[in-house]
């Protein structure tokens, strides 16, 4: 604990270069903070566990929502199937088919349906009942209602479609976070695809083990029908679509190791030259009796503070970043909220702490192996 | 009384390029305890390293340094610096306090490697300020002493742990006349009134006087002794 002291009060000899460096160091850590919140949020949207029973039947051969129609009586095929729980029509309308940091996305449901399909959606504001009553209601997710400034009562016009917001939800899926749920056949005449017409189906099905088989039940069921149809398991479905955002997430994992490498760098540099100008000092510490162990500590200490205090400025600034920014990457009418974690920020923090500690084991080595009368006269 | 230190055919030798140095040949030395010896001699003569083969800091090529009665001589550099943490107090002619601690910090400094709580530190620190005369400057960082008072608080620093040897290379080197004085009337106190054994190198023959007994070398090798009569000593 004294040795710690004794390091923080070395680290305030220079404030301004201890100031820097821990600047550079919350900058890095900013930026690898963002970087694995961005890879964390795809990992949620993308891996199948096995709580994952949804399947989404989507037309065959066709990307974008708006090219992707299926009738509607499709439904009753469905639902009849054994190992079925769940079927959810759903008609969706977006802005912008291509990858965007502002997408807006309507999901046209039965809203008789949505709750009994979905019971994860919590109504954090408006109410349900209101939403089931308006024909021209949404309920909106609260990430979406985040970006756009939205609450109750608020009207709002997106791709032609002019809605009212009749509350605003919350739930443990990222995608229910970042859409406007509004009636089906409100949104199937909004956006002239017709009634009877919908994007996909959302099938629930028993256990994680009926998802490939029904898959295939589907699928062969409409072969040979006007519209064939593709089913995948959500995530599958997800990563998919949102394969060049999924590509484009993946690349900036390179950054990550560049302001990793950065970090390293800096402190390194920045306790080098503590330790170069401190050569005699140290050299009292152990005329005095400090051992060489106390005096490399002191070393190592003073990188884990810039690595700590800096780590702590950068991770958290990133988890707050993301906390109130909302950012929401779409492609292909799918959503990629960019949340922060818990796992992340700490992670973030101990990757800090790791590069500080790391980064002075050479300059905390140069401090105790030169012989003590050589350092003396310096 | 067998002698605190006794040094017994040392020799030091190092290289430089092709060049072998020897700073110290076959010296031989006893300093009885309580003593405040001095080192003279011109630059070069080994003085400096005679100081640091005694102190700890540094090991002899052959010959054995016995300090109360322990040979320090073979001992590893871990071995060393536990040895002078306990038993050595070093004082720098650049005084070398840590210039962002206070006075009271950096005379602490040898006690935090010991075991001692917050309040027996402190009793020994305040002591050691009372006896160098700076009681009232516990709180003043080095920037905010004169060279005398930086001084003081050095010697205060080599003697909170109570060690029984003290050295002090050319303590009095960066002092003016009156400043000089008085630290070594205090070193002189502190070998006659508090039994401390003082080695002091010096280039300063009136610093030398203030010692008991004065050890001139030469191309490493004492060449002349000499003692200070008890009454210009008082």
């Amino acid at each position: 604990m004294k040795i710690v002291i004794l390091a923080l009060k070395n680290l305030t000899r220079n404030r301004l270069r201890s100031i820097l460096t821990i600047l550079g160091v919350a900058a890095g850590m900013f930026l690898y903070a963002s970087v694995q919140t961005m890879q964390h949020s795809l990992s949620r949207a993308t891996k199948t566990s096995a709580a994952d029973t949804t399947l989404v039947v989507y037309r065959k051969n066709r990307f974008c929502p708006s090219t992707s129609r299926l009738p509607e009586h499709y439904l009753s095929t469905i639902e009849s199937m054994p190992g079925v729980r769940q079927v959810i029509p759903i008609q969706i309308a977006v802005n912008n088919c291509g990858a965007s940091l502002d997408v807006i996305t309507f999901r046209g449901v039965p809203p008789e349906t949505l709750k009994k399909y979905n019971p994860n959606i919590k109504v954090i504001a408006g109410s349900y009942d209101d939403f089931v009553k308006r024909s021209d209601g949404a309920l909106v997710g609260q990430h979406f209602a985040n970006r756009r400034g939205l609450s109750p009562g608020d009207k709002f016009e997106a791709v032609g479609v002019n809605v009212t917001v009749a509350g605003i939800i919350s739930s443990s899926s990222p995608q229910d976070e970042n859409v406007a749920y509004v009636h089906l056949p409100f949104l199937q005449q909004a956006s002239r695809v017709g009634l009877g017409v919908v994007t996909q189906f959302n099938v629930k099905v028993e256990s994680a083990d009926q998802l490939q088989p029904i898959a295939q039940q589907i699928d062969e069921t409409f072969k040979a029908d006007q519209q064939p149809t593709n089913t995948r398991p959500e995530k599958a479905f997800f990563a998919e679509t949102a394969k060049q955002m999924i590509e484009l997430i993946g690349f900036t994992r390179w950054l990550g190791l560049g302001a990793v490498f950065a970090v390293l760098g800096l402190v390194a540099n920045a306790v080098l030259l503590i330790v170069r100008g401190r050569v005699k000092e140290n050299a009292i510490f152990q005329t005095l009796g400090f051992s060489r162990l106390a005096i490399g500590f002191m070393v190592i200490t003073e990188g884990f503070l810039l690595g700590l205090i800096g780590g702590l400025i950068g991770v958290i600034g990133a988890t707050s970043f993301f906390h109130f920014k909302s950012f929401t990457l779409g492609n292909e009418g799918l959503t990629l909220a960019i949340s922060p974690s818990a796992s992340v920020t700490l992670s973030g923090i101990g990757m800090a702490i790791a590069l500080g500690v790391l980064s002075s084991l050479y300059p905390a080595w140069k401090a105790t192996s030169r012989p003590l009368v050589q350092s003396l006269n310096t | 009384m067998s002698p605190l230190i006794s040094i017994e055919s040392v020799t030091k030798t190092f290289s430089k390029g092709n060049t072998t140095i020897k700073p110290l040949v076959d010296l031989s030395l006893d300093v009885p305890r309580g003593e405040f010896l001095s080192l003279m001699g011109p630059s070069g003569s080994g003085k400096t390293t005679l100081l640091n083969l005694i102190a700890g800091i540094d090991s002899p090529t052959s010959g054995e340094i016995l300090i109360d009665g322990r040979d320090i001589a073979h001992l590893s550099r871990t071995e060393l610096t536990k040895w002078r943490s306990v038993h050595v107090g070093y004082i720098f002619q650049l005084y070398h306090l840590v210039p962002i601690l206070s006075a009271y910090e950096n005379i602490e400094l040898p006690l935090l490697l010991g075991k001692l709580s917050k309040a027996e530190r402190k009793e020994k620190i305040l002591a050691a300020l009372n006896l160098v005369g700076l009681g009232d400057r516990a709180d003043h960082r080095p920037s905010e002493l004169s060279g005398g008072q930086e001084q003081r608080v050095a010697i205060a620093r080599a003697i909170v742990h109570d060690p029984d040897l003290l050295v002090a290379d050319e303590p009095t080197g960066d002092l003016d006349r009156e400043s000089a004085d008085s630290i070594l009337t205090l070193l002189n106190t502190l070998a006659t009134k508090h039994a401390k054994t003082i080695v002091m190198v010096t280039h300063d023959p009136k610093a030398s006087a203030a010692a008991h007994r004065t050890l001139q070398l030469e191309k490493g090798r004492l060449v002349e002794e000499s003692r200070t009569p008890l009454s210009s000593l008082s």
